[in-house]
């Protein structure tokens, strides 16, 4: 029995001494696509996946989170900032064989309207026409200037398809990317093989099995066996540790656009005051928090926007210090005491420690907050998300640039400010100076009324071989960017 | 003959549609909707409501189980609303993998078990009796999960001599099938082994204050030889019992484990499957493990006629 352990144990885990290099990658990743068709289907998991790597836009968001070209060699706007015309690259042709076009862009953008019902098919709703000058012109014009509108199609929405290959998404996607996929099984791995015709710069691993996990631990021990090369993006900070002080291995960290958001429904009797808000502000210690979900790991935000958005403003975290006396002093003065609230999180560990936590600082000061876990997605995506039966609750949102979304009247959050909604909507039509100051405006706005309470940024941590080089810090965007990864 | 096959068949069909309406019931009432689900935290009601209509969720009740289950009767369970593709397919590939899985962990557990089980026994009143009868009393208590992980940071993270996870196919890479099912077939095969000792222990106890072993020792046969030519069979059949209700709570049960190992079982695809409102996914899994108990009670009811005569004219 030992003898045929170790007979077998000489092959297991073992790092070949071949001449050539090695360029098969294994990343350990944690949430499974259910299918590869991210036009009906949301979630990080497929365009983490399938995005740059597989589909590619006009444009697309390099690591620090700026907008570079892509299918797109280069373009120019007009100065009302309706005409945008697209110089495309040349000789690019898609997965099977078929050529992209001018005609491919009008092609892909005009079916997102109807045929859409996920990742943001209303990103588009900024285009009045489009239009295939020459092959390799494409000439968007917008109904109205819109300042997010081409940062919106470096995400999912903007990617190329073509007529023959969209006949079946959920399986078999056709893009123009540097790798295809060559096998998919939900809940255990996707295998993406370099593409031999991709029109770019051939990417240094030829094959890239992504594995996926549903537990942390076991993640993190398939990298110390041997098993992957590189987790990108980990949940639970206190295994980061033990890989710290180990030569084997490095440890990057970077930003994410994952803001853990304490939502107090502004629409419910108890947070309809914005002074009971503030009090709530004023009461949770956002610091003690992170330490105790994250050991430590993380940034302190002061409002939805990551340090990567030009009109993030640091100054916004010391807008509402830990001060349990001026939060009792508020409370007073809205004329609440004793107040009781329906605190009904999501079933993710990070909501459920944090809600301990934010409970325990509450009771401090007096709010009594009932927690109710509801299991996610299913039941709190129906209770809390569509029917806004809820007072309190936490859960991270981590799309890019979603504080539009949430200001929304009709957003579970409740938050109803059309002075706010309308310095959005001036600040998406006005010049590019104006944008990130009008921007900066509303967003400051939203803080000191207190829409939320954003207790950090949740940090993208990964940790990887020792001898990678090339993998991407931060996210930016929703794609795990493979092209740049190498040996 | 023909009477009781008919009579055996009538009892399996009709458990299996009682199975299939209870399941369906319990699911549609079920809070949470899968194209709510599918579309995540930036969908508008309109995108929703789209999104329900062409997964057929509007649909009443009734016609969707008919639909349903009309469909299962002729062999196609149907496409998961998550995969958008076939579950008959997504359900084989995981039941044949729990199925090696679970089926390897009770032989390694066996062959831990009825040697441990029958010594225990044998010792009972000797010294070493009490402690071998303690051990299998810790190896009950260990939870499986925690077995599992203490063998991946032994085996595959200190000494890399096996993999932490993950499944090969027997017909892809033998050498690699076997390295990614050793550990976890024994960290499933530890608790149950431990667990079937035990029964074993008793059950052999029992048999060995049986007048019958009084007989046969009486008739000069010794002590071994008696017990293992007439107490076993009659040991064996509790022990049988177990074993057949083990293996059917394992099928799913195994799900922990799978989790450890990150194996893409059946106890995984069914957690998976509900946290997602596959309906059609869950109801087509529910119903295969129905008929899956159904023909592992019959092959246990089968196993006993031929160890006990007695309840041959019975069958």
């Amino acid at each position: 029995m030992v003898a045929s352990l170790a007979l077998v144990g000489c092959s297991a885990g073992s790092k070949t001494n071949d001449a050539e290099p090695d360029t098969s990658l294994t990343v350990g990743l944690l949430a499974t696509p259910g299918n590869l068709d991210y036009t009906t289907t949301a979630g990080a998991a497929i365009p983490q996946a399938l995005l740059y790597n597989v589909y590619e836009g006009l444009v697309k968001l390099n690591n620090d989170g700026k907008i570079i070209p892509l299918l797109a060699s280069a373009w120019t706007v007009s100065d009302d900032g309706l005409v945008y015309d697209f110089t495309l690259q040349e000789g690019v042709t898609f997965s099977d064989g078929s050529p992209f076009t001018a005609e491919s862009v009008k092609f892909s953008l005009e079916r997102v309207k109807d045929n859409w019902t996920a990742n943001g098919p209303a990103y588009l709703d900024p285009i009045d026409s489009i239009e295939a000058v020459s092959d390799t012109e494409a000439r968007i014009t917008l109904s109205k200037p819109s300042n997010s509108w081409l940062f919106n199609m470096s995400g999912p929405v903007g990617t190329m398809f073509t007529e023959s290959g969209i006949a079946d998404l959920a399986t078999a996607p056709v893009g123009t990317g540097p790798y295809t996929v060559s096998s998919f099984k939900t809940g255990d791995n996707l295998t993406l093989v370099a593409n031999p015709d991709y029109w770019g710069e051939a990417p240094y691993m030829s094959d890239v099995t992504l594995r996926y996990f549903t537990d942390a631990t076991a993640q993190t021990n398939a990298l110390l066996s041997g098993d992957v090369n590189l987790v990108a993006g980990i949940s639970q900070f206190q295994l980061v540790d033990q890989f710290k002080s180990n030569a084997d291995f490095q440890v990057l960290e970077g930003a994410s656009t994952g803001e853990v958001t304490l939502s107090m429904n502004n629409a419910s009797e108890a947070f309809s005051d914005v002074r009971v808000r503030q009090a709530v502000m004023y009461a949770i210690d956002r610091q003690a928090v992170m330490d105790t979900v994250n050991s430590g790991f993380g940034l302190l935000i002061g409002s939805m926007v990551p340090p990567t958005d030009p009109w993030y403003d640091a100054s916004l975290t010391d807008l509402y210090p830990y001060d349990p006396a001026k939060a009792t002093a508020l409370l007073s003065a809205a004329g609440v005491s004793d107040l009781t609230v329906a605190f009904n999180i999501p079933n993710l560990p990070y909501a459920v420690a944090g809600a301990q936590v934010v409970k325990d600082q509450l009771s401090k000061v007096g709010i009594t907050a009932n927690v109710t876990s509801l299991e996610f997605p299913a039941v709190w995506l129906d209770d809390v998300f569509k029917n806004h039966d809820y007072d309190m609750s936490l859960i991270m949102h981590s799309e890019p640039r979603d504080i539009t979304a949430f200001a929304a009247p009709t957003y579970y959050a409740g938050y109803n400010s059309p002075a706010v909604m309308a310095k959005f909507a001036a600040a998406d039509a006005a010049d590019p100076k104006a944008y990130v100051e009008l921007m900066k405006e509303a967003t400051t706005t939203m803080a000191e009324d207190a829409a939320a309470d954003w207790l950090y940024l949740q940090p993208a941590i990964s940790l990887a071989d020792a001898d990678l080089v090339g993998v991407p810090k931060n996210t930016p965007s929703l794609s795990l960017d493979l092209s740049t990864i190498a040996r | 003959m023909v009477l009781v096959v008919v009579r055996r068949i009538g009892v399996f069909a009709s458990t299996v549609v009682v199975a299939s309406i209870v399941t369906f019931l319990m699911l549609s009432i079920l809070p949470g909707n899968a194209a709510r689900i599918a579309l995540g935290v930036q969908a508008t009601e309109a995108d929703v409501a789209a999104q329900t209509a062409a997964m057929g969720l509007d649909r009443p009740a009734v016609v969707r189980y008919l639909d349903w289950f009309g469909h299962v009767l002729i062999g196609d369970f149907g496409t998961s609303t998550v995969s958008r593709q076939a579950i008959g397919p997504e359900i084989s590939d995981a039941l044949g993998i729990t199925v090696i899985l679970v089926v390897t962990s009770v032989i390694l557990a066996l062959l831990f078990a009825i040697p441990f089980g029958i010594l225990t026994a044998v010792r009972q009143r000797k010294p070493d009796g009490p402690i071998l009868s303690g051990i299998s009393q810790i190896g009950v208590a260990v939870p499986g999960f925690l077995a599992g992980m203490l063998l991946v940071t032994v085996f595959a993270v200190t000494l890399r001599w096996l993999p932490a996870g993950g499944w090969v196919d027997p017909g892809d890479d033998f050498v690699g099938f076997i390295e990614h099912l050793i550990l976890p077939a024994i960290a499933l095969g530890s608790v149950q082994g431990a667990v079937l000792s035990r029964y074993v222990r008793s059950s052999v106890l029992e048999v060995m204050r049986e007048d019958f072993m009084r007989t046969a020792r009486a008739k000069g046969l010794g002590a071994g030889r008696a017990l293992f030519r007439h107490g076993l069979r009659n040991a064996a059949v509790p022990v049988m019992t177990v074993l057949g209700l083990q293996i059917a709570t394992l099928l799913v049960g195994a799900v922990v484990i799978e989790r450890v190992f990150s194996i893409p079982g059946l106890g995984s695809l069914l957690l998976d499957k509900v946290a997602l409102r596959d309906l059609p996914a869950v109801q087509g899994i529910v119903l295969v493990l129905v008929v899956f108990v159904l023909i592992l009670n019959f092959l246990v009811d089968l196993a006993f006629t031929l160890i006990d005569p007695r309840l041959r004219s019975t069958a």
